[in-house]
């Protein structure tokens, strides 16, 4: 059975790969091995993104080294394309794990043609309609009210959904996080929400962002359960989160799990030097060394099936083709057409857009209307 | 009525002729109309189920519709427009109210990261057609909380509309367009008209499509050009202009985004002057952006600079509540020294 409010994260898994609990069933080493893939997917996914960066191909990114588990196995926790859910900015593995096409990611980060938001958002700020990957916003929890009211439709239009609905730690701090997790409470809406807390808001530590000893003692106060979780342990994760799920499609109301992880890399691109200037080479080594990866990968020479190098060495070179022929098309679709600017503003084009898109017209064409 | 606004039909309503409605009964009856005719319309705000609301725009609704059609929620602006942003995008057609739009402050985020920004930065993929209701404006001894203008702050982010009716009708017609439309849109109501303005309103179904102006008043000496809660001062002022042989068309904006453009430079067009009105604050009017226009487009027709009359750069007074807005008497005199420029 599985607890809210315990004093230390749950965990199945230990950092060397040693089960601490019995495994439950459903982690066969098929299984284990498809978590792995994912796992080294979205990283080697970050790891090109991070190249491209310095080559300059795009503007900005925000890596999620480190927190692989949490991310891929929340994804790995709900039903894809049914459910909702209501991401943060640092959420690619989430997205990818979910089946939002490579393409579509490398296409939104380098702003191209192939970019279903047609290059309107800053780099890694996607959205996916087919997986109900409601548009990453920078503004930070402001997705937290709306995935209470997604979770409110839901609930009304009796639909057998959940909405899911993620964030950093820093978050905990907004008045938009208490008012939204207020108004699920409040509606006994089915939101599940997930802290990702990875112990950095930019250059801001836990302990300068609350006083509270974790985020998921706050659940007991808006009236719902809170969980902690070794966000580094995937089978953990992947145990909490559909205990949790399960819960809320039975009409529990809204539940808060914690994932303690930690973010390896820098913030983004704009912080490169994290550890000369805010942290402490001692705590990065610290979190290396829980890495989420060499832990399943522990767990599966444990039960006797390891990853060989040469599996791994095989599954990076293929994420990497994958992701260098997305950038290939992505960056052969070309540049969105300046036309595209005004569109999607609204529903339809009002004719004061419509008079300043003629106008740029006829910058753009040397006065050829 | 415009050309484009849907006439009257009797869907949606009953069988019987125009009746005299006040302001705040035409906004309770477009919201009792689509709550039936879309299961998909939620009303809900502050106080606004058992209570009806702080002006009772929603009295009686939750008795007829349920408490899951009509409900209150938490304190909390950032909530109510969040939620709706969510409910929008999930399929629903919310109906947010805040109960005075000096509260908005706290859901403004809400309001200008999510609600206005959701279609443009996903592709078109998800889309937010919501509707806040909310009174604004001064006139009721509020104070600086309960009176304020704040309609510039919202017109100058795309992605919104923002419209402010000032006739029964067209606060009836208006959110029932805003209900029907595909975009979020920010409904201010002037609160001293919720029970001043009386007229006439159908039973049938109508709409008022938003973008749309109205000529209230015909006249070929000068443009009148004002919006919400200054309208019948306005009005006021042209009748006392008649008296002295002066004719001023007056033009009733409605909606501010989209804005009726072609109306407006018709008309100062034709009068060759035109006096702006508005009770916010002077500073970054949104009579400014009006002004702008008239000016661009028709510099060498106009015979005097575009004047406006509008609230001062001061938090809104509570003891001077009246002086503070722009009354018929400011309005005239704005009118008089245009014509003698």
């Amino acid at each position: 059975m599985i607890q809210p409010f315990t004093p230390d994260p749950l965990r199945w898994v230990a950092d060397d790969g040693q089960p601490i609990r019995e495994l439950p069933a459903r982690f066969t080493p098929g299984v284990l091995r498809d978590l792995h893939r994912d796992m080294v997917r979205a990283r080697e996914f970050d790891r090109k993104l991070v190249t491209l960066l310095r080559q300059g191909r795009t503007t900005f990114y925000a890596q999620s080294r480190g927190m692989e588990a949490t991310q891929v196995g929340l994804a790995r926790s709900i039903r894809v394309g049914h459910d909702w859910v209501w991401p943060y900015y640092r959420d690619h593995a989430l997205g990818l794990t979910l089946g939002v096409p490579l393409l579509d990611l490398v296409s939104q980060c380098l702003g191209t043609n192939s970019d279903p938001s047609r290059g309107r958002q800053m780099p890694h700020h996607f959205a996916a309609k087919r997986q109900n990957f409601v548009s990453i916003s920078s503004s930070i929890a402001s997705q937290v009210p709306p995935a209470a009211g997604n979770a409110l439709a839901q609930k009304y239009l009796g639909v057998d959904e959940i909405t899911v609905c993620t964030f950093g730690d820093g978050a905990t701090s907004e008045g938009d996080w208490h008012a939204g997790v207020n108004m699920a409470a409040v509606n006994a809406a089915p939101c599940l929400f997930v802290c990702e807390n990875n112990q950095w808001a930019i250059s801001t530590p836990l302990r300068g962002q609350m006083a509270s000893e974790t985020v998921h003692v706050k659940a007991r106060a808006y009236g719902m359960p809170g969980y902690l979780v070794d966000g580094n342990d995937i089978i953990a994760v992947m145990e909490v989160m559909s205990h949790v799920a399960q819960e809320i499609r039975q009409g529990s109301g809204p539940a808060l799990v914690e994932c303690l992880t930690y973010r390896v890399g820098s913030h983004s691109n704009a912080d490169a030097d994290a550890e000369k200037n805010y942290r402490t080479r001692e705590e990065v080594a610290l979190w290396t060394g829980r890495d989420p990866i060499t832990r399943v990968e522990g767990l599966l020479e444990h039960l006797g099936h390891p990853v060989s190098a040469e599996e791994r060495a095989g599954l990076i070179a293929a994420t990497h083709r994958e992701v260098d022929e997305a950038v290939r098309q992505a960056e052969a679709s070309g540049q969105p057409d300046w036309r595209i600017m005004f569109e999607d503003v609204y529903a339809d084009l009002p004719v004061h857009l419509r008079e300043q898109a003629a106008s740029l017209r006829a910058e753009q064409t040397g006065g050829q209307a | 009525m415009t050309a484009t606004e849907s006439r009257p039909t009797a869907q949606g309503g009953g069988t019987q002729g125009p009746r005299t409605l006040t302001l705040i009964q035409a906004v309770t009856e477009a919201l009792r109309e689509e709550l039936s005719r879309d299961e998909r319309v939620v009303v809900f705000g502050q106080d606004v189920a058992a209570r009806g609301g702080v002006f009772l725009a929603t009295a009686g609704l939750q008795a007829e519709f349920g408490e899951r059609r009509v409900f209150d929620t938490p304190l909390s602006e950032a909530s109510i427009v969040g939620a709706a942003v969510g409910m929008a995008v999930r399929g629903m057609r919310p109906v947010a109210e805040i109960q005075f739009a000096d509260y908005m402050g706290p859901g403004f985020d809400q309001i200008v990261s999510q609600a206005a920004k959701i279609r443009y930065r996903s592709g078109g993929q998800f889309t937010a057609p919501l509707v806040i209701r909310t009174p604004s404006g001064g006139g009721v001894k509020g104070g600086h909380h309960h009176s304020q203008s704040p309609e510039a702050y919202y017109t100058h982010t795309p992605g919104l509309k923002v419209v402010m009716p000032s006739t029964p009708y067209d606060a009836k017609g208006l959110l029932k367009a805003a209900i029907r439309g595909h975009d979020p849109v920010i409904l201010f109501e002037p609160k001293r008209l919720y029970r001043a303005a009386k007229g006439e309103v159908p039973a049938a179904d109508y709409t008022v499509e938003l973008g749309r102006g109205a000529v209230r008043r015909e006249g070929r000496d000068l443009t009148l050009i004002g919006y919400g809660g200054v309208m019948p001062d306005v009005e006021k002022a042209a009748q006392a202009l008649s008296k002295e042989g002066v004719e001023a068309e007056v033009i009733d904006l409605r909606s501010l985004v989209p804005w009726d453009r072609d109306l407006v430079l018709t008309s100062v067009e034709k009068t060759g002057r035109a006096v702006l009105v508005s009770e916010a604050p002077r500073t970054a009017n949104f009579m400014g952006e009006v002004a702008y226009v008239i000016q661009e487009a028709l510099f060498d027709r106009l015979l005097a600079p575009v004047s406006q009359v509008a609230g001062f750069d001061t938090p809104y007074p509570y003891v001077q509540d009246r002086i503070y807005l722009p009354g018929a008497n400011r309005i005239a005199a704005a009118c008089v020294k245009t014509l003698n420029f």
